[in-house]
């Protein structure tokens, strides 16, 4: 059984297919890992694209990754990092029952969000500007390579469903705040602080393959 | 409770006997009443309706044009329909009946009715999941739709780059929508893992889990591994037509056999998809109707496991042709010979258990052994495609189109139409006229063969498929054919017809009609809307014929001790003897 | 019946991330010094690994999680393994690797 406390009477979330807590709570993570199986296999597919062509054409990556700034992406992965962090510790407060620790977390966790948001944003218009832009409209004359596109459209891919999942993290975390101030959360149900840090995290992972895939080949 | 646990793993529970309700005046189907009470239902056997009929609309419709090809084909020329829409026929055809259809037909209604009720469950581990996946694939269907009525799709169902990148055509909205239909798939899948793992009734152990509960499983986990590369295919398909990306399109510097990978690595576990669940149907139909122990249980359960996995590496023989490497022919060609083992292990398992079974030749069994003909049929024709050699002679003939029908329709959709006699009892309380369920049968085996027996010799003579046009000397075989869809057609008919009279006026069904030990026949028929009324708890297999059915109708009154959900932990089981009169 | 939350300490919590911040700053300052092809794409990969793992096992809980879920993060990696090496069995070996048209 969990911590025993006054909380464990609350036992509104519970659902009537369901025999207690613990079995709601397990199901729900079990869900949710299978989930994260699907997404890996998701990004899987690009990876694979990516690996195909860097096997294929080992300079296009040596030159194309020229044009991505290493200090921007290195920026982004402490941000994530940082992030991850406190999400982990937003569920150490829901477990702990402090509610207004769980809050205030999710809180830095979306600001540290929007921050990685806003330098991609920066980093994609810096781009665009360019020329350096996705599929058949790429137009940038600097990298001496015919399929200088390819490599751009497999950049654009992965950083743009990347950035897709951070923008549904972003709203899922809103969510938990307000769910948080209706103080529907306690230390004997977190179920959704729990499954979205674990979808937060894997976004983390994801970034953590492509910082050194895209920006880190010399 | 920790130390309890600690000191013994067993558990004392108090059971008694429970016989199902007959002819119950409250059932799920009239428990709540109206349309949004329907629309808005949580409960896994309402969404298993609506799944059935979307499915049959579908099948209808890509039924439909698929006797709009063979009268086509009926003349070595232009028959009726110019070559273009021949083109955007046979895409819709296989594109339904693959993603519409087939996939969803086995796990999405039978599954998602008889899954929780052999488990003992009220529901499935997130019901609200489960109804949102049927109108994820409400929604995947109704961008299919747009994509017909807005200059439709003529690039088959396999959306082969760079022909897909660049006909014209509505190609994204198809995309788009099988896209969508694929995260109906994942839910699906996701659910039932979960609800097997976590909401088993006490006693329901590993090994005492209904061999279509393996087969569901084993679908299942091949649905999460392999929809989202379908998922991210799509994407980048639709990227390619969107932006012109380019990674597809060898005119932008792409590689367009890439894209073959992507596609098979979803597509050719997802013939798995369709069959799995099909193994499991048949597992519990020829148990049920031999009188008999299944034969080989752990084999037939692992085997399923080791289908879905051996798909998994096979994928390149469907490239044999396209220009991949020939070390990769060569491995393909090798591994796809393995899958021949475990399916050779299914039908022998199921043999072994109508051995000296006392056999019912009841409907569901008839559709068993029509399944067990054609698929043998489907897969030997299999084996012969992986061979490397043969291939390259027999590849985009109609001798693949052949054993495609003989596995897709012989082999799953006689397995569906098998489990869907089977259980229409216990999903609507109504038995249907067991004597034109016979004759349909009958005429359906007859017509199918009719129909693709002669494409194997045709194809094998040189035939390419997804022809308009052929020479002089295939007309015979192509007339036979077309006469025998005309034959399956009316079976089809009659089914329909025995299956709408039993609805409206069929005798009503007793709770078990064919004796049978699994779990979902100790509800009443149609079950109540929480399944049972008591908590059931399982000492016996569901395939133990060889003990009185009252050791099968156990159960706890009070609904909320008995679950457990740590399936290892053995039962123990004191009857109350007093409680038994 | 009893399920065990894992609770862990903040200050564990901020081990974990420091290790990952380190690692960070590991990786690229091994780019500035240039190791030789192909151990560059090993070591820049091996590193990605390792704090890949590290958030798996201690921020997403897995080392005190059930066995099942430990399972099915495997086989998603197992699987995505697979789609990678049977691809690369023809995209190495072709006759022509380059796409020539």
């Amino acid at each position: 059984m969990a911590q025993p406390s006054v909380t464990e009477e609350r036992l509104e979330h519970l659902k009537h297919y369901f025999i207690d807590s613990d079995q709601q709570f397990e199901a729900s993570k079990m869900g949710m890992w299978i989930f994260l199986v699907t997404e890996i296999l998701f990004f899987g597919g690009l990876f694979l694209a990516y690996i195909v062509y860097r096997t294929w054409y080992p300079e296009l990556y040596l030159l194309a990754s020229e044009e991505l700034h290493t200090f921007w992406g290195a920026v982004n992965t402490v941000v994530l990092i940082g992030s991850s962090l406190t999400v982990a510790m937003a569920i150490r407060s829901a477990q702990l029952n402090q509610i207004k620790g769980l809050i205030i977390n999710l809180y830095i966790t979306i600001g540290l969000a929007c921050v990685f948001m806003v330098i991609k944003y920066f980093e994609y218009s810096e781009k665009f500007a360019k020329g350096i832009l996705p599929g058949a409209h790429y137009s940038y004359e600097g990298i001496a390579h015919e399929k200088a596109n390819i490599f751009f459209s497999i950049y654009y891919m992965m950083t743009g469903l990347h950035g897709i999942h951070v923008l549904v993290g972003i709203g899922l975390m809103v969510w938990l705040v307000f769910k948080a101030k209706k103080k529907v959360f306690h230390s004997g149900y977190y179920t959704p602080v729990e499954i979205t840090g674990l979808y937060w995290h894997l976004v983390d992972i994801i970034w953590i393959f492509l910082f050194p895939l895209l920006y880190l080949i010399d | 409770m920790a130390t309890n646990e600690a000191t013994s793993n067993v558990k004392r529970i108090q059971v008694r006997r429970f016989k199902p309700e007959e002819y119950p005046e409250k059932h799920y189907l009239n428990e709540e009443k109206g349309v949004w009470a329907w629309m808005t239902t949580v409960d896994h056997k309402k969404i298993g309706l609506m799944y059935l009929a979307s499915i049959t609309f579908f099948f209808f419709v890509a039924g439909v044009l698929a006797i709009l090809l063979r009268t086509e084909l009926l003349t070595p020329a232009r028959s009726f329909m110019d070559a273009d829409v021949y083109n955007q026929v046979f895409t819709l055809h296989g594109a339904i009946m693959i993603f519409f259809f087939l996939i969803p037909s086995v796990p999405a209604v039978l599954g998602n009715f008889i899954l929780p009720m052999q488990l003992g469950a009220k529901d499935v581990a997130f019901p609200r999941l489960n109804l949102a996946s049927y109108y994820i694939y409400v929604i995947g269907a109704l961008f299919t739709l747009v994509a017909i009525f807005t200059g439709g799709v003529d690039t088959g169902w396999t959306f082969y780059t760079p022909y897909s990148a660049t006909t014209g055509g509505n190609v994204m909205a198809m995309t788009f929508g099988v896209f969508i239909l694929g995260f109906s798939s994942i839910l699906t899948g996701l659910n039932f893992i979960v609800t097997i793992h976590k909401m088993r009734s006490p006693g329901i152990t590993w090994n005492r889990l209904p061999l279509n509960l393996w087969g569901l499983y084993a679908t299942s986990i091949i649905q999460i591994l392999a929809t989202p590369v379908l998922a991210i295919t799509l994407l980048l398909l639709t990227m390619e037509r969107l932006l012109g990306i380019g990674i597809f399109d060898p005119a932008l510097g792409g590689d367009p056999v890439l894209y073959q990978h992507f596609f098979w690595f979803y597509s050719h576990p997802a013939v798995y998809i369709m069959i799995v669940p099909g193994f499991g149907i048949i597992s519990e139909v020829i148990s049920t109707f031999s009188r008999k122990v299944i034969f080989g249980y752990w084999a037939i359960a692992l085997s399923s496991l080791a289908i879905a996995f051996i798909g998994f590496l096979v994928w390149g023989h469907h490239m044999f042709t396209a220009g991949q490497s020939s070390l990769a022919n060569m491995v393909f060609s090798f591994l796809t010979f393995l899958v021949g083992i475990p399916t050779g292990i299914k039908i022998f398992n199921w043999l072994a258990t109508m051995y000296r079974g006392s056999i019912d030749l009841k409907a569901p069994m008839l559709y068993a052994l029509v399944f067990l003909f054609l698929f043998t049929i489907g897969g030997f024709t299999g084996i012969m495609l992986g061979a490397l050699s043969v291939d390259i002679h027999l590849h985009d003939t109609y001798y693949v189109v052949a054993h495609f029908h003989y596995v897709m329709m012989g082999g799953m959709v006689m397995a569906f139409f098998a489990g869907l006699h089977y259980w229409w009892p216990k999903m609507f309380g109504k038995m249907y006229s067991e004597f034109w369920a016979r004759i349909a049968c009958a005429i359906l085996f007859v017509g199918f063969n009719m129909t693709f027996l002669p494409q194997f010799v045709m194809g094998a003579q040189g035939m390419p498929r997804r022809y308009f046009n052929y020479i002089d000397q295939f007309q015979s075989f192509h007339v036979f054919s077309t006469i025998g869809a005309y034959v399956m057609s009316v079976a089809f008919l009659i089914m329909a017809g025995y299956l709408l009279h039993s609805l409206l006026k069929g005798k009503r069904a007793p709770s078990n009609p064919w004796g049978s030990r699994a779990l979902e026949w100790q509800a009443a028929s149609p079950p109540p809307l929480h399944n049972f009324h008591h908590v059931p708890v399982i000492i016996n297999g569901p395939y133990d014929y060889h003990k009185p059915m009252s050791e099968f109708q156990l159960g706890i009154a009070a609904s909320h001790n008995g679950h457990h959900h740590h399936g290892d932990e053995a039962v123990k089981v004191e009857k109350s003897e007093k409680e038994q009169a | 019946m009893s399920v065990h939350h894992h609770i862990s300490s903040a200050k564990f919590l901020w081990g974990v991330a420091t290790s990952l911040f380190i690692l960070t700053f590991i990786t690229v300052f091994v780019t500035w010094i240039h190791i030789p092809e192909p151990w560059n794409v090993v070591v820049a990969i091996g590193i990605a690994v390792i704090k890949a793992l590290i958030v798996v096992a201690f921020f997403m809980n897995l080392w005190w999680d059930s066995k099942f879920n430990v399972l099915l993060f495997v086989m998603s990696i197992a699987f995505f393994l697979l789609l990678i090496g049977i691809t690369l069995l023809d995209t190495l070996y072709r006759v022509d690797p380059v796409p020539s048209f």
